[in-house]
């Protein structure tokens, strides 16, 4: 009797324990995503905190969008005001002290002799250090002084490596110099990975800010007086100076902007964590309802004995989920755990890259508190109906002995399944049809309603088709292991129900890795095919840090090999139709867009593209070139007038041209000289050189050279076409690595889910094991049976959700050609890789219960009760 | 205990069970479950032969030994002591690997209940031996069978689609279709009417004697067992009485001096 206790006891946690590892994991992702905002929020609040320590600022009236960050991507609003504005403060008594905030991006050779980059994406800029700055401590060495001196936050100069006394190369504002390491100082918190570089306030002016005008002036009170008061006396002093266009704001509402800045960022974040933690929630949803499925019809006679002894099905339906709620909360405590561990090696990653975060794993009553009912909802819920079915088994029938004959029908599940996943494609066919018809407006949502729509629909017919689709997947096998395969296709349709939510799990993940790979594909595909067409320039020249050193054009421009250097430059501002500027209405005018200026002649030397209408050579005598999307959504049309606002001035000018260009992404092109106007630092933005060869050199040539010229910059990189269109399919590749990471959880999921699914038919089919042991099935080919099961199963999963997610993403490509979208690619080879993998995925899900199987002792499997 | 033999013995002068021309026997066979005070003995050095071509049938009442004693025979557990000869192969040191290969070339099957893989046809689950084993399907000899059996028209169905007797013909069917050296049958009317049962033990007798096929049945039915040509009696893990042409009667004579003398 002992030995059957302690078998049972072995069962359960054989039951449970993989149900309960899926809440885990399930939870660890949602525990971890709240710790890590809660590491990021405490890590960046700490950043505004320790940066804007002054009582007031001075900024344009405008506003603009205040973070750290900002201050080295180029390109990006800047509200300068006169930096002069700090000696007006300074005058006043009630202040302390006040100075010009100088930053602008800056790169630093390291000790290795690479730029500094951040593998996490962190910037690095410049700031003027002023003597009497507040959050600069000096830890080592002395101050710069000088173009040739400089000084390194502590984390930045333990990223390069360098020392205080050595001399490095640095590019500032564009130029190459060589500086030497003065001293190190500490800003008293984690700087996430950023370079921070100090240069003596006169040095960083005369290169960010040459013209006087700068971010922001910080104020700092005298002593005993408040920041409101301060605020109220500089806004005194100003209108008596009779300054305009100057906005005063207290140093606190200037960091809680910064802060709700920094948290709906984060927030952004942790919603799109939070959503693949949901989507592995779900997935292990299904394990949970499969195991209670299982368990509670291998415990029917146990109900039936306990409703036959006066157990109301209330009671029966109670018990079970009593021990789905422990599941939960167990697999909700795990979890929480989990999710600590996942942050803590996430930390230790980040360190290792150079972003430093802040303090220690947080740990929040919130967080334990929402991992705990996460997995406590998630199991019960999923229990419900497994736990009602057997709650409703008349004791009569749940007494009588073997009843596997009592499928129920899967008429209205597939009735129900059909409407669903009819009515999910008639929304996509219906946003297809709109988007094809020039009616791009709301398709977007439409096609995702329709694809959960769809999604859902196919969860509801998987046991339906399960039959059909199995049978057909299963016929290699069949013919080729006897009896193996028929045995396998035997048990896998045997109860359609259990093996297709069994595949569902790996279904989801799949339709989603499916649908992924296909939109990777087509975007690149499409990108590709602009490049090649628009961009005929023989060499493209980026830079790591999005900022081509003006000194780097002017050399590059002198080389011999080099025949025309056409820039891209990138601007911001407010485009409104001339004479509607003052319309308030326009709402839609009044967020700045992206505007580019090129070099004149840069269209048929080193870009091309259809023109709808006018002619692009009109952009050297001062006329706008728009993209046809944005002049069809505006009704721009040649001849029209459109005026540019920007923090720095305002351009009117006629439209000449109507452009169809994937390769510019901006809604307005024009002449460098125009968007000088508006963007006075526009040479400080050069974002891409295009480059065209002198007459009788070729491109190989030419790239030495140009390389050869670029180098001493250290983050720029020279490409050929082929080169810039691999880079761009890089980077898709880039986002897809990150997604499939993503989704891989929900895999690993499914992959626990079959292992289930086999475990508890392994118990739950131990007679029949031992029947056909006893009648000379070996031990492998009993392994190999199970092995075909779980890969049929997994193969199922994969072949549904790869198809959904396949003819999903075929939609879209007709829904978002508006945005460049224009080619459909189907990623074969990487499909049959997927294919592939579920195979390797099913072999592995049934190594545990396969050797389980073959381990029963074939006379205690046949007399087995 | 002394051994009680009402009828006498064909082999006289050897004891009870064993027999000259066999086709599986047991020597001195022995098998303890568990070890020190709880050790139970289910067989106490049995030695008996079963005769090639000859339906014996195992009777005793619980507790006797009389399945441990088939499930030694058929290689299904390991004994304690003793050997176990079938068809001329040492089963009792058999790897496992040759206890899969002896069950699916020299052995049949017969199950009280559960005897059918509920995923196959009726024909499917005859074959199944012959398909684990890779084997061809002597086609004749299948139909000769299932003709036998009377089946020809269920061979379709699945197992849930049969009735008791009709799931216990397809069992008889799947034991004789690789022409085993033995089939070993374990109670296989023990969940059947009068009728079926009948039908399934006359069955087995007709393959013994027409088709010359061996067969030991575990049973506690004396109806039942009065189908074989011999009847052993197990008591006490040891072999305590033999009937051959047994009757109903005179296998319930023996069985009830057996429970007398247990008094």
């Amino acid at each position: 009797m002992l030995r059957v206790a302690l078998r049972n006891v072995r069962a359960h946690l054989v039951r449970l324990g993989l149900s309960i590892l899926a809440v885990v994991l399930g939870v660890s992702f949602v525990s971890g995503t709240f710790s890590l905002r809660e590491m990021l929020s405490s890590t960046f609040t700490g950043i505004v905190d320790a940066g804007y320590q002054a009582d007031a600022y001075l900024r344009g009236a405008e506003g603009g969008t205040h973070t750290t960050q900002e201050g080295a991507s180029a390109g990006d609003v800047r509200t300068p005001v006169p930096a002069a504005l700090a000696e007006t403060a300074a005058a006043l008594d009630e202040v302390d002290h006040a100075f010009a905030d100088v930053t602008g991006p800056i790169v630093v050779v390291g000790e290795d002799g690479t730029a500094v980059t951040s593998a996490a994406g962190a910037p690095s800029f410049a700031l003027a250090w002023y003597a009497d700055d507040p959050t600069l401590t000096l830890t080592e060495g002395r101050a710069p002084s000088g173009a040739d001196e400089f000084a390194l936050e502590t984390a930045s100069a333990e990223s390069t490596g360098l020392d205080v006394g050595d001399t490095t190369t640095l590019v500032v504002g564009g130029q190459i110099t060589e500086a030497t390491l003065t001293g190190i100082a500490d800003m008293g918190t984690a700087l996430a990975g950023a370079t921070v570089v100090l240069l003596d306030p006169e040095t960083a002016t005369e290169v960010y800010a040459p013209d006087g005008l700068v971010e922001s002036v910080s104020v700092y009170a005298a002593a005993g007086v408040s920041e409101t008061e301060l605020v109220a006396l500089l806004d005194d002093a100003l209108a008596a100076e009779g300054t305009a266009g100057v906005e005063t704001v207290t140093g606190d509402a200037l960091r809680t902007e910064a802060r709700t800045d920094i948290e709906s960022q984060l927030g952004f974040v942790e919603t799109f964590l939070l959503v693949f933690a949901g989507i592995s929630l779900f997935v292990g949803g299904f394990i949970i309802a499969n195991t209670f499925a299982m368990t509670v019809r291998q415990r029917q006679r146990e109900f039936a004995l306990l409703r036959a002894v006066g157990a109301s099905p209330l009671q029966v339906f109670a018990s079970i989920l009593v021990q789905a709620a422990v599941v939960g909360l167990v697999g909700g405590a795990l979890g929480v755990a989990g999710g600590l561990g996942l942050v803590t090696a996430l930390k230790a990653l980040f360190e290792s890259m150079g972003m430093d975060l802040a303090g220690d794993v947080p740990v929040t009553t919130q967080m334990v508190v929402v991992s705990l009912v996460v997995g406590l909802v998630v199991s019960v819920v999923s229990a419900a109906l497994p736990a009602r079915r057997a709650a409703l088994v008349p004791p009569v029938e749940a007494m009588r002995d073997e009843s596997p004959g009592q499928a129920r029908s899967l008429r209205v599940r597939g009735v129900l399944g059909l409407v669903v996943a009819g009515a999910g494609t008639g929304a996509v066919v219906a946003a297809v049809v709109r988007a094809a018809g020039d009616d791009a407006a709301s398709t977007g949502p439409l096609l995702g309603a329709g694809a959960v729509g769809v999604v859902l629909g196919v969860l509801l017919l998987a046991p339906v088709m399960a039959r059909a689709v199995l049978g057909v997947l299963a016929a290699p096998f069949v013919l080729a292991l006897k009896p193996v395969g028929r045995l396998a296709r035997g048990n896998v349709t045997r109860n359609p129900r259990r093996t297709a939510s069994t595949a569902s799990a790996l279904m989801i993940g799949m339709a989603l890795v499916g649908a992924a790979s296909v939109l990777a594909a087509s975007t690149q595909a499409s990108l590709s095919s602009s490049i090649r067409s628009e961009a005929i320039a023989d060499l493209v020249v980026q830079s790591a840090t999005f900022v081509v050193p003006a000194g780097a054009v002017t050399e590059i421009g002198e080389l011999p090999e080099v025949g025309a250097v056409d820039t891209v430059t990138v601007g911001r501002a407010t485009i409104t139709e001339a004479g509607q500027a003052q319309d308030a209405d326009a709402a839609s005018a009044t967020e700045p867009s992206y505007v580019v200026g090129l070099t004149d002649g840069t269209f048929g030397r080193s870009l091309t593209g259809p023109t709808i209408d006018g002619d692009v050579d009109t952009l050297t005598d001062g006329m706008l070139a728009v993209r046809t999307d944005e002049a069809d959504e505006n009704g721009w049309a040649v001849g029209d007038e459109l005026t540019l606002t920007s923090q720095s001035g305002t351009v009117t000018a006629p439209v000449g041209a109507v452009i169809d260009s994937e390769t510019l992404g901006t809604p307005v092109v024009m002449s460098e000289d125009l968007l000088l106007v508006i963007e006075p630092k526009a040479q400080e933005q050069v974002e891409t050189v295009l480059l065209t060869a002198a007459d009788g050199v070729d491109v190989a040539d030419l790239k030495e050279a140009v390389t050869g010229a670029a180098a001493p910059y250290v983050i720029l990189t020279v490409l050929d076409e082929d080169e810039f269109v691999s880079q761009i399919a890089a980077e898709v590749d880039q986002v897809l690595v990150i997604l499939y990471a993503l989704l891989a959880l929900s895999i690993v999921i499914a992959i626990l889910g079959i292992v289930n699914t086999l475990a508890l038919s392994v118990i739950e089919r131990t007679r029949e094991i031992g029947l056909m042991r006893a009648v000379g099935l070996g031990r492998l080919q009993l392994a190999a049976t199970i092995t075909v099961e779980s890969v049929l199963t997994a193969v199922f999963g994969t072949v549904v959700g790869l198809g959904v997610g396949v003819a999903l993403a075929a939609g879209m490509p007709t829904v978002f050609a508006e945005v460049g979208f224009n080619t459909l690619v189907i990623p074969w080879g990487e499909l049959a890789l997927m294919l592939g993998i579920a195979v390797a995925v099913g072999v592995l899900a049934a190594l545990w219960p396969a050797v389980r199987a073959a381990r029963l002792p074939v006379l205690d499997a046949v007399t087995v009760d | 205990m002394t051994p009680v033999s009402t009828a006498p013995s064909e082999q006289a002068g050897t004891a009870p069970g064993t027999t000259t021309s066999a086709i599986a026997s047991a020597r001195g066979l022995e098998k303890t479950y568990g070890k020190g005070g709880t050790a139970v003995r289910a067989l106490a050095g049995v030695d008996v032969d079963f005769a090639r071509g000859e339906f014996t049938a195992i009777m005793g009442p619980s507790g006797s030994g009389k399945s441990t004693l088939m499930h030694c025979m058929a290689g299904l557990d390991t004994p304690t002591a003793g050997t176990v000869v079938v068809d001329g192969l040492t089963v009792s040191s058999m790897s496992q690997r040759q206890l899969t290969k002896l069950r699916r070339t020299q052995l049949g099957f017969i199950f009280q209940a559960f005897n059918l893989v509920p995923t196959l046809t009726a024909a499917e689950n005859i074959t199944l031996p012959l398909d684990i084993a890779r084997k061809p399907v002597d086609q004749a000899h299948l139909a000769a069978v299932v003709k036998a059996v009377g089946l020809a028209d269920r061979l379709g169905h699945r197992p849930s689609e049969l009735s008791g007797g009709q799931q216990q013909r397809v069992a008889c069917a799947r034991a004789l279709v690789s022409r085993p050296s033995v089939v070993f049958a374990d109670e296989p009317t023990g969940n059947l009417d009068s009728t079926s049962s009948r039908e399934v033990l006359s069955f087995l007798r007709t393959s013994v004697d027409e088709l010359g096929q061996s067969v030991v049945m575990v049973t506690h039915d004396p109806v039942a067992a009065s189908h074989a040509h011999r009847v052993l009696f197990l008591a006490d893990g040891e072999i305590v009485a033999e009937v051959t042409q047994p009757t109903p009667d005179s296998v319930l004579e023996v069985l009830s001096s057996l429970s007398r003398q247990a008094l």
